[in-house]
């Protein structure tokens, strides 16, 4: 079931009544198990034993680490889990990218192999549900997290619908102690909480599918060249389409949740004026960023071993973060150039830190020869040159989204060359309203994003006057009534 | 938190809202807007699971818009007691329906396929396929959750007007906007609200006003020309022809191996319009070599009195009420060519046309 749906809607007006309706507490959450069960069901039924075998395992391996002493026996424990959790996303998620790079390479021996096609249907949202109950196994072997003893409340922590399918990766801490106490969302919650789902679906519906969608399928499915507006058209395009289409579907998940009287973590903060990558990743799915920092990035030694090791395990968590999204090698270029501007980013922040360093003990601010140079250095507190930096690093990332969305290497490459004009002659594609539509939209994401990257919408929302919030609610919900067709899959359900 | 604040501005929003949609739906009825139902990948999913009922009687349909126009299947009803399925797409070639039934072991039925040359014969995934593709991959996947919805939309669209994604969408109504257009791009035909109006049948009509309006008529015969003008102006031959007239030989075949029986159609189209498919797609060299290599009859429409009598308004498909007609004179050449039994009672007088 998708947010977009109105079978969401009657399910969700369901949930809600019965969430609201006099039960005890058991109940429920009894309830919200079997809402969260039949709305992954309704996608397909079959895959509802993956969630159920994930969810035993790690329930009992979580129990048994706790209780079991020797770091050998835990660690054997931890192995079971996640070779279960991660072998069912290993085969269902990269198996027949496995096999087809091994033809590959038979192949480039001289080895004649043809395997059969193998043809495994991706369950949805097994990348999300399987690094939420690896987040608890680690936890809990860590002793940072103590074994959840009631089965309900993990099962619920797991399978909970807002965050099901494609997030926000959820942390024990971040759920499972809202579970304890009887929760139901208080007036402001609950108007909140619809404002958010309807800010997300705006997003989703009329952002990303309506207006977003059609330039950037047409360019990125193009087999030949484009001029450069078209081909930078199209990048813009997906790039504001891979933002409302995600964040909207978190936005959602936030916004129903507390409905419910449940608070998930953010899972964006304005990515797009982001300064520099690292500041990107605190930015863009946050959840997932954070997750392979703390699982990963921290576990594989982090910064505590030199620059070269440090740049080495930033390389590897973002190539790996490149193969989550998705079994195609371009989605691991596309983690590898985030890798590489982060590690680039990192060199020159280290060097201009050091320099800084020698020449505040060299030479006094403000002496002869700062004020003597030619060009006035910039300072980077300045908002211009915060700006300035902001918008270079979204022309990279919109560089590196052209690996992410193009289907293959020739097409990336093809757009690339496109983009910037090394290909002449390029067809003229997209129509004046296409450019106009995609270019207002572009530029209003980037001044949305530039004003609150300091702030919030709560904070802004409290700010307006009453009759202020209601008017741009309604505007937004009388869009999403007008643009009507929706593709009804988020593009992150895939991964 | 101000409590006061946000409850206030929750039911300001709904009335707000619920005014809009009020007032839109209002402004939709005013204007004499025919109530329609979405052509989408629902509707189309929703008639694609029926096709296991088919008999000739009840016959799947698969083609360009022509047909949707064209065959009435109230008429087809009221004279053989079924109504056919109807699952032909607008705009688009049947070939990709074609291999999807001949794939499906579970598919037995009766066949029509409607031929509009410039849209059958395209090369494999060229434009003119890419509906129909994206509609047979979406199929197998069509799950709970999206039936569900559709049942739900279903109730809403037969009650408000202003749900006409085609026409009244946001992208529909920006694209009316006058935008100049750039040079060397196409943003694709937009036809006047009164063109089309789609029954739940998935059965195409002209509006009233259309029929009555030369002006109307004459904006879609335009969009014909645009549509003409930035159509790819090689006709498909040699050997990618033969690969076509290959595929859809393979698939005849494996209807008719499970017992399933295939016709061809070609509908009327008029003026300039079908000159120029004469001119481009010769008779013989198309239409004839296809029923040839498939060994499948075939009802070309100017062989039939009955069914040359007919004007298109726009050039390309009949009005509600001539698609009556055609309806009624159609289906006793189809029982004389296939030997198919179309009558709701068998032991009743064969089916005729006066004009036969």
């Amino acid at each position: 079931m998708v947010f977009n749906s109105y079978t969401f809607i009657v399910f969700f007006a369901i949930v809600l009544v019965l969430h609201n309706l006099p039960f005890a507490w058991k109940t429920k959450k009894i309830n919200l198990l079997l809402a969260s069960y039949l709305f992954y069901a309704l996608w397909n039924p079959p895959f509802i034993l993956l969630l159920w075998l994930s969810t035993v395992v790690d329930y009992y391996m979580a129990k048994l680490i706790a209780i079991e002493q020797r770091p050998r026996n835990r660690k054997l424990l931890l192995t079971v889990s996640l070779v279960l959790n991660l072998g069912m996303l290993s085969y269902f998620k990269y198996g027949g990218f496995l096999l087809e790079n091994f033809t590959a390479l038979l192949s480039a021996m001289g080895i004649v192999y043809q395997a059969a096609r193998p043809d495994i249907i991706l369950p949805v949202g097994i990348s999300f549900y399987t690094f939420v109950t690896l987040s608890y196994t680690l936890d809990v072997y860590r002793r940072k997290f103590a074994p959840e003893p009631s089965f309900l409340n993990f099962a619920l922590f797991v399978t909970y619908f807002p965050h099901l399918v494609a997030g926000p990766i959820v942390r024990p801490e971040d759920l499972i102690p809202q579970f304890k106490t009887p929760r139901r969302a208080t007036s402001e919650q609950l108007s909140w909480g619809l404002f958010l789902l309807s800010l997300g679906l705006f997003m989703k519906v009329t952002i990303a599918d309506g207006l977003l969608a059609d330039p950037a399928d047409l360019i990125f499915g193009l087999p030949f060249p484009v001029q450069s507006l078209d081909a930078w058209m199209g990048v813009l395009a997906f790039s504001g389409q891979i933002f409302c289409d995600f964040a909207g579907y978190s936005t959602c998940a936030i916004g129903v949740s507390l409905c419910l009287g449940f608070e998930l973590p953010d899972n964006f903060r304005y990515p797009y004026a982001a300064i520099g990558f690292s500041d990107f990743w605190r930015r863009w799915h946050i959840t997932l960023s954070t997750w392979l920092r703390d699982y990963l990035y921290i576990p594989l030694g982090g910064n505590r071993h030199g620059a070269f090791k440090t740049y080495v395990n930033l390389m590897i968590t973002m190539l790996l973060g490149g193969l989550w999204h998705g079994a195609s090698w371009t989605f691991v270029v596309w983690g590898g150039l985030h890798g590489l501007f982060l590690c680039l980013e990192r060199f020159w922040r280290n060097r201009a830190s050091r320099r800084r360093a020698m020449r505040t003990d060299a030479i006094p601010v403000e002496s002869v020869v700062s004020r003597a140079a030619v060009i006035p250095p910039i300072r980077l507190s300045n908002p211009l040159a915060q700006f300035g930096l902001a918008m270079l690093t979204l022309f990279l990332v919109n560089i590196t989204w052209v690996f992410f969305r193009a289907p293959t290497f020739g097409g990336a490459t093809l757009l690339l060359l496109s983009m910037f004009g090394v290909i002449p002659n390029g067809a003229p594609m997209l129509t004046n309203l296409a450019i106009l539509t995609v270019s207002s939209v572009t530029i209003g994401i980037i001044l949305c994003h530039w004003l609150m990257r300091n702030s919030s919408l709560l904070a802004l929302s409290k700010r307006l006057p009453w009759w202020g919030l209601s008017l741009g609610w309604s505007s937004l919900l009388i869009l999403v009534i007008l643009t009507q067709k929706s593709s009804g899959s988020f593009i992150y359900f895939q991964f | 938190m101000k409590t006061t604040n946000y409850v206030k501005a929750t039911w300001l929003t709904l009335i707000l809202v619920l005014t809009f949609v009020a007032g839109w739906e209002a402004y939709w009825r005013h204007n004499h807007y025919v109530l329609a139902y979405n052509d989408d990948e629902s509707l189309w999913a929703n008639t694609r699971k029926q096709i296991y009922q088919s008999s000739p009687a009840r016959p799947v349909v698969i083609g360009s818009s022509r047909i949707k126009y064209d065959l009435d299947l109230e008429t087809w009803q009221r004279i053989t007691g079924e109504k056919p399925i109807q699952l032909s797409i607008v705009g688009t070639s049947p070939r990709p329906l074609l291999t999807d039934l001949g794939n499906d072991p579970a598919f037995k039925g009766t066949l029509i396929i409607d031929v509009t040359e410039p849209l059958f014969f395209t090369p494999s995934g060229a434009f003119p396929e890419k509906e129909a593709d994206k509609r047979v991959k979406a199929y197998p996947n069509w799950s709970l959750s999206q039936q569900a919805s559709f049942q739900i939309n279903r109730v809403l669209e037969a009650n408000f007007l202003f749900l006409d994604d085609f026409y009244l969408a946001l992208n529909p109504l920006l694209s009316r906007l006058p935008i100049p257009q750039r040079p060397g791009t196409w943003g694709g035909p937009v036809f006047p609200y009164e063109f089309s109006v789609n029954g739940f049948d998935r059965q195409n009509k002209m509006a009233d006003a259309m029929v009555a309006d030369t002006a109307i008529q004459n904006k879609v015969k335009q969009v014909w020309m645009d549509v003409g003008a930035h159509s790819p102006k090689d006709v498909i031959a040699g050997p990618p022809l033969v690969d076509i007239l290959n595929q859809t030989r393979k698939s005849i075949d494996q209807i008719r191996a499970r017992g399933g029986q295939v016709v061809f159609v070609r509908t009327p189209s008029d003026g300039p319009m079908y000159a120029i498919e004469k001119q481009l797609f010769p008779r013989a060299q198309y239409w004839d070599r296809l029923l040839a290599y498939t060994q499948t009859p075939g009802i070309y429409f100017s062989d039939y009195p009955a069914l040359t009598r007919f004007t298109c308004p726009e050039w390309s498909h009949l009005t509600p009420k001539d698609a009556i007609l055609f309806t009624q004179d159609l289906l006793p050449i189809i029982e004389q060519k296939t030997g198919w039994s179309l009558r709701k009672n068998a032991s009743a007088p064969k089916l005729s046309s006066s004009t036969l």
